[in-house]
């Protein structure tokens, strides 16, 4: 065979052994297929997300089968609770030198985890597929920290959307959505002398968090965009944060007495019932409600309060992040599973489970599976871009990275929960936690 | 060699008799104490240097832990932590001798109520603090059933209250390790010795009287180990809380294990939280040095009484 | 006080007691037999209206996770795979060094002692990152194996902790009479230690049992997918983000969940006040 014997030695007094190692070997080596082509292996992927139950958990199941439907093999990680449990999910798997093909990520993480372990390029792939002109500009910019795609948007979620109670609205003679925060505190005012709590939001911090976004979006995108997003001194110091502090104190009046540290599904049943007024929260209240049981006519839907009457876009949404891997099978996989959530029929598939809106903005939502809240925040989104009024949400992790947005959150859900505090005091504690942190 | 009939056998026997328990007793005391210093060690050596995301071991010096003593979640957490330690202890404490000293009287469903007071131990933290926070909301829990019933007057909002709130934490704590102080003190209520007992009854001494002098002292030895468990649970509650409160009206009852937590992963600040965690096993020598040099006192005392 | 006003003052604190640690378990137990609908159209704390008995079976066999529609009973099954040996392992392994320390006096015991009853008091959440690096290191990442080592380890500082007060009680002229006879260390602990152990061995095994099996942290950390603890399962249907929880099953999960460590203490409670000094050795 021309090699050396198997156990290496060299003189001429080959052992018996050793020959029938020889031939052994010889044998193994016929047996060996060839190296398989990149394209001959079988695609594979593990995922790690949060997404283990409720239509979340669902729509993910879905993308599995997809994948598996296109020959991969899907086995997909969910870590129960909150996303912290996740990301300590992923960071293990990280130290321990085995990251996950893909796993969930969102907003500025994208880019401080891409510092910790290398991740694929997806630039080639993004272009081939003609992506970037079809997604926001906010989320392609998230997407490619350093200039190169390295994760790709799922779906997207608009945070300022109003919820008003049918039943409610009937009360106080509502017939559609107040559009300015003037409108939105006189509806307040007459549900609350006709005995209907009128905020029907909950009292964790995300929630309150969300509250004084909502707030700023509808009054000034300018400022939130200046002041949240690249935190500017002179706009965390200005009179429309001033104001966002005020109606967010309005809004914690208006809330139920009992909503501090309530998950805001708990008031669903006296919101539907007509007993507490408007809910302002993001879009995937709809699935909430239909999950309890409730009609889309029960209730009225529509953007929040728009202080200047346009559109504007408070944007929350959810990406793949790609690790980079040596295997060939995880790459194909991770080359398949990002065609899929390219393609213009991931939308469809996707978010119709979820609520959420498709990412691309040439998605036709005339499906059935879509509901008329979905198109209209769609429509929104689009017509936001156009007009560059997206803005991040700080509440869900999107504006800023975990360390600033907590620093933030801790100011706002305090200031919610504690009257004492006056919106010029809560605006100071603000700018002081931005200044630690920055 | 042919050696004489017994001998190696013995001196065999001899040797293994030294090594093998050797081999035996040291493993699994060396691996107790190694993980201890090992995983303290490291995670002080953390707490000085820059690590984020994940360990990187360049020196930072002080600045984390200046940051985290100035910082108003680690305060908040830190009065909370006492004020529900304090608490916890001292009504874990009092209830579970009080319930002993009852079920002790001889009563009638001795074993029914025993298994009614232990029970909630059985039941994980997160269950606790999801239940009670469902019974301590005012809209739909106790105060709601109360006015119901038809007395509107009734107040029990404290959930809500961000200066009571922490107190809801302190009543599920008590609920939930009450049984085991408990069983634990009713053991070491049973093993008096029954002499003793008999002769303080002969000397005609009070029912208060016989517990002060004779049952207290007995049972010492089983409330320092109450007192241990307690401490840990109070020292280590993290889902009660988040269970219950999610922290609290806005950050009010937050607790250094939810500091440590949070920044350690989900702020991604590794070093701030491990100087968190220093400093709160720090603050746990405050309590145990005392009591240390207390039980030393008191070892010495009774030795030189004993001489 | 009259002897029977005593009495049924007693009674009465006893009944009142027992109301208060009884609530929670029944507003569980009501929820557990409800719809879901039903909880959400009224409220977490009701009767139910109409009873629903499906959530049981549906929870235990059925209920999706994430891919996998089989309940949560692979997840229970995982739990006790992973706590039997854990517990037993831990248990047996801190008799032994409860012995050692107690009757087997060595130089700086008393600090080895201080040492690993101090592991009692460190926050898991310090430790998740160190038990990343030595599980790493040992090839035993996601694996049951890892997690059965991190709960004995950290359950040696409990149970060396109890069983160490313990056997402190043993009268000294049990062991001088036994060394006298030329028993050595395991003699002594075979013929004399171990048979007076069962009052401290049950506490012990009940109280890791417990502990592991209610663990949510490292078993969510270190293991993966359907090799989950039950805990996991647990938060997968409570944990709400931006839904409501699927409050039926929830509240059933809860009950199937927390049923062996209800069953251990139901059955071993008596066991925790035979005696846990060795007065009981007369």
């Amino acid at each position: 065979m021309g090699r050396n014997a198997a156990d290496g030695t060299e003189s001429g007094n080959i052992p018996a052994l050793s020959r029938r190692t020889l031939l052994a070997a010889g044998t193994a080596a016929l047996a060996v297929p060839k190296l398989a082509r990149a394209d001959e292996v079988k695609p594979k992927v593990t995922v790690i997300s949060q997404w283990s139950s409720g239509s979340d958990g669902a729509a993910i199941t879905a993308l599995g089968k997809e994948f598996e439907n296109e020959g991969g093999s899907w086995e997909h990680d969910p870590v129960p609770g909150f996303t912290t449990a996740m990301m300590n999910k992923l960071r293990a798997q990280i130290i321990a030198g085995d990251p996950p093909a893909a796993s969930q990520l969102k907003g500025p993480e994208i880019a401080a985890w891409s510092k910790i372990a290398p991740v694929v390029d997806l630039d080639a792939l993004v272009k081939q597929a003609g992506y970037e002109a079809v997604v926001p500009a906010e989320l392609a910019r998230l997407s490619k920290p350093e200039g190169h795609w390295i994760a790709l948007p799922i779906q997207a979620y608009r945070i300022n959307t109003l919820f008003v109670s049918k039943k409610a609205a009937d009360r106080v003679g509502l017939t559609k959505l107040p559009a300015t925060w003037a409108e939105f505190n006189a509806v307040a005012e007459k549900m609350k002398a006709a005995g209907v709590t009128p905020v029907a939001n909950g009292g964790i911090t995300w929630d309150d968090g969300m509250k004084w976004e909502i707030a700023l979006c509808g009054i000034s995108p300018a400022a939130y965009r200046k002041a949240v997003m690249e935190l500017d001194d002179g706009a965390l110091k200005g009179p429309e944060v001033l104001a966002a502090f005020r109606q967010t104190r309005k809004l914690a009046d208006w809330s139920d007495p009992g909503f501090a540290g309530q998950h805001y599904s708990v008031f669903i049943p006296r919101y539907m019932k007509g007993d507490i007024g408007m809910l302002l929260m993001g879009g995937w209240a709809q699935g909430v409600f239909k999950h309890a049981g409730f009609q889309f006519s029960d209730y009225l839907i529509g953007p929040a309060p728009q202080d200047d009457g346009k559109i504007a876009f408070d944007l929350n949404s959810d990406e793949f992040i790609f690790w980079k891997k040596k295997q060939p099978e995880f790459q194909a996989g991770q080359k398949l599973l990002a065609d899929i959530v390219m393609r213009k029929d991931f939308g469809p598939m996707y978010c119709t489970i979820t609520g959420s809106i498709p990412v691309r903005t040439d998605t036709d939502l005339s499906a059935p599976g879509f509901s008329d809240g979905q198109r209209e925040a769609a429509h929104a989104m689009a017509t936001a871009m156009g007009d560059n009024r997206v803005v991040l949400s700080l509440a869900h992790n999107m504006a800023q990275p975990n360390q600033v947005a907590a620093a933030m959150l801790d100011v706002l859900t305090e200031f919610v929960h504690d009257k004492q505090i006056s919106p010029e005091q809560g605006q100071k504690k603000l700018v002081e936690a931005v200044d630690n942190v920055r | 060699m042919r050696a004489e009939r017994g001998a190696v056998p013995t001196a065999w026997r001899r040797h293994r008799d030294r090594i093998l328990p050797q081999l035996v007793i040291w493993p699994p005391l060396v691996v107790a104490c190694a993980y201890v210093l090992w995983f303290s060690a490291w995670t002080v050596w953390v707490s000085f240097t820059r690590s984020t995301l994940l360990p990187d071991y360049r020196w930072a010096g002080l600045r984390n832990y200046t940051a985290m003593l100035a910082n108003q979640n680690f305060q908040l957490a830190y009065v909370n932590l006492f004020i529900y330690g304090v608490l916890f202890v001292l009504l874990t404490l009092t209830v579970g001798l009080l319930l002993a000293v009852l079920i002790d009287q001889r009563v009638r469903g001795e074993n029914v109520f025993r298994a009614l007071f232990l029970y909630p131990i059985a039941v994980s933290f997160v269950v606790t603090g999801t239940v009670w926070g469902w019974l301590l909301n005012p809209s739909i829990g106790i105060q709601k059933l109360v006015h119901d019933l038809g007395w509107t007057g009734f107040r029990f909002d404290w959930l809500v209250d961000r200066n009571r709130a922490i107190y809801c934490i302190v009543i599920a704590g008590v609920w939930q390790a009450s049984g085991f102080a408990m069983a634990l003190f009713l053991a070491g209520l049973r093993s008096v010795d029954a002499d003793l007992l008999k002769a303080a009854e002969i000397d005609g001494a009070s029912a208060w009287r016989t517990y002060r002098r004779v049952v207290f002292p007995t049972i010492g030895p089983i409330f320092a180990i109450v007192l241990v468990m307690l401490l840990q649970f109070a020292i280590k509650t993290y889902d009660l809380v988040v269970a219950l409160t999610a922290g609290g009206p806005g950050l009010s009852t937050t607790v250094p294990t939810i500091v440590i937590y949070d920044f350690m992963f989900q702020r991604g600040e590794l070093a701030r939280g491990s100087a968190a965690a220093v400093m709160l096993l720090l603050s746990l020598a405050v309590v145990l040095l005392p009591y240390g040099l207390y039980r030393r006192w008191r070892t010495r005392q009774d030795a030189i009484h004993a001489g | 006080m009259p002897a029977s006003l005593r009495r049924l003052a007693i009674y009465v604190v006893l009944l009142l007691f027992a109301g208060f640690y009884l609530v929670p378990l029944v507003v569980v137990m009501l929820n557990s037999v409800r719809g879901t609908q039903d909880i959400l159209r009224t409220s977490v704390i009701g009767w139910p209206r109409p009873f629903d008995w499906g959530n049981f079976a549906h929870t235990w066999s059925s209920y999706c996770i994430s891919e996998h529609c089989n309940g949560i009973q692979p997840y229970f099954w995982n739990s006790v795979e992973m706590t039997i040996p854990a517990t037993i392992l831990s248990t047996l392994l801190g008799a032994l060094n409860g012995y050692s320390l107690a009757l087997w006096r060595f130089r700086g015991d008393n600090w080895v002692f201080g040492i690993i009853t101090l592991g009692v008091f460190l926050p898991e959440q310090m430790k998740l990152v160190p038990w990343v690096i030595v599980l790493r290191d040992l090839g035993l990442f996601n694996t049951v194996a890892g997690l059965i080592l991190i709960h004995t380890v950290q359950g040696l500082s409990f149970t060396t902790l109890f069983c160490r007060n313990y056997y402190v009680s043993i009268p000294p002229d049990l062991l001088r009479a036994a060394r006298i006879d030329g028993a050595g260390f395991f003699r002594i602990f075979w013929r004399i230690v171990l048979p007076l152990s069962p009052p401290i061995l049950i506490v012990t095994v009940i109280w890791q049992f417990t502990g592991i099996w209610n663990e949510y942290l490292y078993g969510v950390t270190f293991s993966a997918g359907d090799h989950q603890p039950i805990t996991a399962a647990l938060i997968a249907l409570s944990a709400h983000i931006s839904e409501a929880p699927d409050y039926g099953a929830q509240n059933a999960a809860v009950l199937l969940a927390a049923l062996p460590t209800l069953l251990v203490y139901l059955f071993g409670g008596r066991y925790f006040v035979r005696g846990l000094t060795a007065g009981a050795v007369k």
